[in-house]
């Protein structure tokens, strides 16, 4: 099984803010994550990505325990983060994200997605090629955090509200993205959002969190028999 | 009196490409790791000289320079790794930061006066005192010097910014640092070749005026306040606005003497940034996504 969080506990400055939070993960799936504001989403997959210390509780990637390595080991082993908001380097151009992240990436041998991949996946991108990334619209940006998250080789992609500040039909068309790439390269995603209904016409998996507790974990499938917002 | 007035216009110039590129290698490390690091002054010293030390060897310029260079680049290597780096793990705030960098060029300013000689120095080329003819302007050779280096090292340091690849690599880690860590780009490891290159280019000018004037180990602290003010009426940030400001800052404060008395002259780089932090605060050149200060 790809990915499995076995009772996280993990928090800030030894409080912990999460409360034996477990689940696994298969090949391609998409586990949509919501919760209210402060639930401890961003708070979960920072301790998957080794971003705060876990208090207890294990972290297993494609049968490797995790849990006591460091970040950029963890990033060697293809996790990947869209931040929320900050997730392009402002001051560059399009091309310059793409390709300082491409380098890096580059540097540890042969990749699955490359510079090329990300244009012909996101043609947005190539068209926008030498503006500069700050001066994009929100949703033009969101593509292209989204495309440096991609870059390498991928076997997790944990995605903080890829969707926020976007019009409709450019959630969905993001999405769909997401999902395309999910199944095509076989990588599970966590999807943290706000706008549920669209991120549940991609989801395998639901996850709701409530002040630290896993409230509800099922597929899809459960969740549309039961009234999601009673979980909030 | 249009011959005094050019003549300081030049001298002002050529002192403000020197304290440009020391501007501008600030504002480049700034940048890129959010400190503020005023040992670069002192490393600007040192390095001086370093090179001062090896001419009495009988080392040539050229290869003296170097040497200097080198100096430089391993001090700011060692400032960072045993310093910033620590203080940074320990999550200290920006103004520990700051408080650990005036410490450190004090630190410096003391070590060249106990290595070398606290005395004033100067250098024994024959050549220090050769003037070159421009036209209407004598320039001594050092001075000719300090006007094609600086401007060219300036240039480099922007070409090399924008062309080459761990040149952008530097840029991504300015622009964001957060995403530079989750992208593997290894923020921390950039900011030791900031900080090497711009140590090893703040050498020149500290050898070069050192050449042209006389040195001692305190002289630098009015190089670092034309350079700080010049960094921050630039904009934070924008190395051209730090480098063409030192200048325009440099020739104020020269032509200011026709005026005002010489020792007035620091006072009034500081009415213009005053002026300026009242009437242009985002600086000269703006930049768009700059950090926070
Ligand atoms: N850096 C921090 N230091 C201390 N406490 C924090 C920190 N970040 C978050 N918290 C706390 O942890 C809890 C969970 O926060 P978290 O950021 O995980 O929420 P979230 O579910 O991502 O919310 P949102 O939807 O607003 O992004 C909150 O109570 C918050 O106050
Ligand atoms: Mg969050």
């Amino acid at each position: 099984m790809p990915l499995i969080a076995k009772n996280l506990i993990a928090g800030y400055g030894g409080k912990p803010v999460l409360e034996k939070v477990s689940f696994t993960l298969e090949d391609g799936e998409i586990l949509a994550f919501f919760g209210h504001n402060g639930a401890g989403k961003s708070t979960t997959l920072k301790a998957v990505l080794g971003l705060i210390d876990t208090i207890e509780g294990e972290v297993i990637l494609n049968g490797e325990n995790i849990e006591k390595m460091s970040v950029d080991q963890r990033l060697e082993r293809g996790m990947k983060l869209l931040p929320e908001g900050r997730g392009v380097f402002p001051d560059l151009s399009v091309r310059e994200n793409i390709e300082v992240v491409d380098a890096v990436n580059r540097k540890n041998g042969r990749q699955m997605i490359s510079a090329p991949d990300v244009y012909e996946l996101l043609p947005v991108l190539a068209e926008r090629r030498s503006s500069i990334a700050g001066e994009l619209s929100g949703g033009q940006q969101q593509m292209l955090a989204l495309g440096i998250a991609l870059l390498g080789s991928p076997k997790c992609l944990l995605l903080e509200e890829p969707s926020v500040g976007l019009q409709p039909d450019l959630v969905e068309n993001l999405f769909s993205k997401i999902s395309e790439v999910c199944k095509h390269l076989r990588v599970p995603a966590i999807l943290i959002e706000h706008k549920i209904v669209s991120a549940l016409k991609i989801a395998d998996k639901v996850m709701i969190i409530n002040s630290g507790r896993l409230v509800f974990n099922g597929s899809k499938q459960e969740a549309e028999k039961i009234d999601l917002w009673n979980y909030f | 009196m249009t011959m005094l007035f050019l003549h300081l216009v030049v001298d002002g110039i050529v002192t403000g490409c020197a304290i440009g590129l020391v501007a501008a290698t600030f504002a480049y490390f700034y940048s890129t790791s959010g400190t503020f690091h005023v040992a670069h002054a002192g490393v600007y010293t040192f390095c001086g000289y370093v090179a001062w030390y090896c001419t009495t060897w009988g080392i040539p310029f050229v290869p003296s320079l170097l040497i200097a260079m080198g100096v430089g680049a391993l001090l700011g290597v060692i400032i960072q790794g045993l310093l910033y780096a620590r203080l940074a793990q320990i999550k200290a705030s920006p103004l520990v930061m700051l408080i650990g960098s005036i410490g450190v060029l004090t630190v410096l300013q003391n070590l060249a006066a106990i290595f070398f000689t606290p005395n004033i120095i100067q250098f024994e080329f024959p050549w220090r005192i050769a003037n070159v003819e421009l036209g209407p302007i004598f320039l001594s050779v050092p001075q000719l010097l300090i006007l094609i280096l600086c401007p060219l090292l300036y240039v480099a340091l922007l070409l090399f910014s924008s062309y080459t690849a761990l040149g952008r690599q530097i840029r991504a880690v300015a622009s964001n640092p957060e995403l530079a860590q989750i992208t593997h780009l290894r923020p921390r490891r950039m900011f030791i070749y900031a900080i090497a290159i711009s140590s090893a280019m703040v050498a020149v000018p500290g050898v070069l005026v050192g050449i042209d004037q006389a040195m001692q180990p305190y002289t630098s602290l009015i190089i670092l306040l034309t350079a700080v003010v010049a960094v921050i009426a630039g904009g934070i940030g924008s190395l051209t606005g730090a480098f063409f400001m030192s200048i325009a800052l440099s020739t104020i404060q020269s032509v200011s003497v026709l005026l005002v008395s010489g020792r007035w002259s620091l006072a009034v780089v500081f009415v213009i940034f005053i002026v300026f932090i009242l009437v242009r605060p985002e600086g000269l050149v703006k930049r768009k996504f700059s950090r926070e200060l």
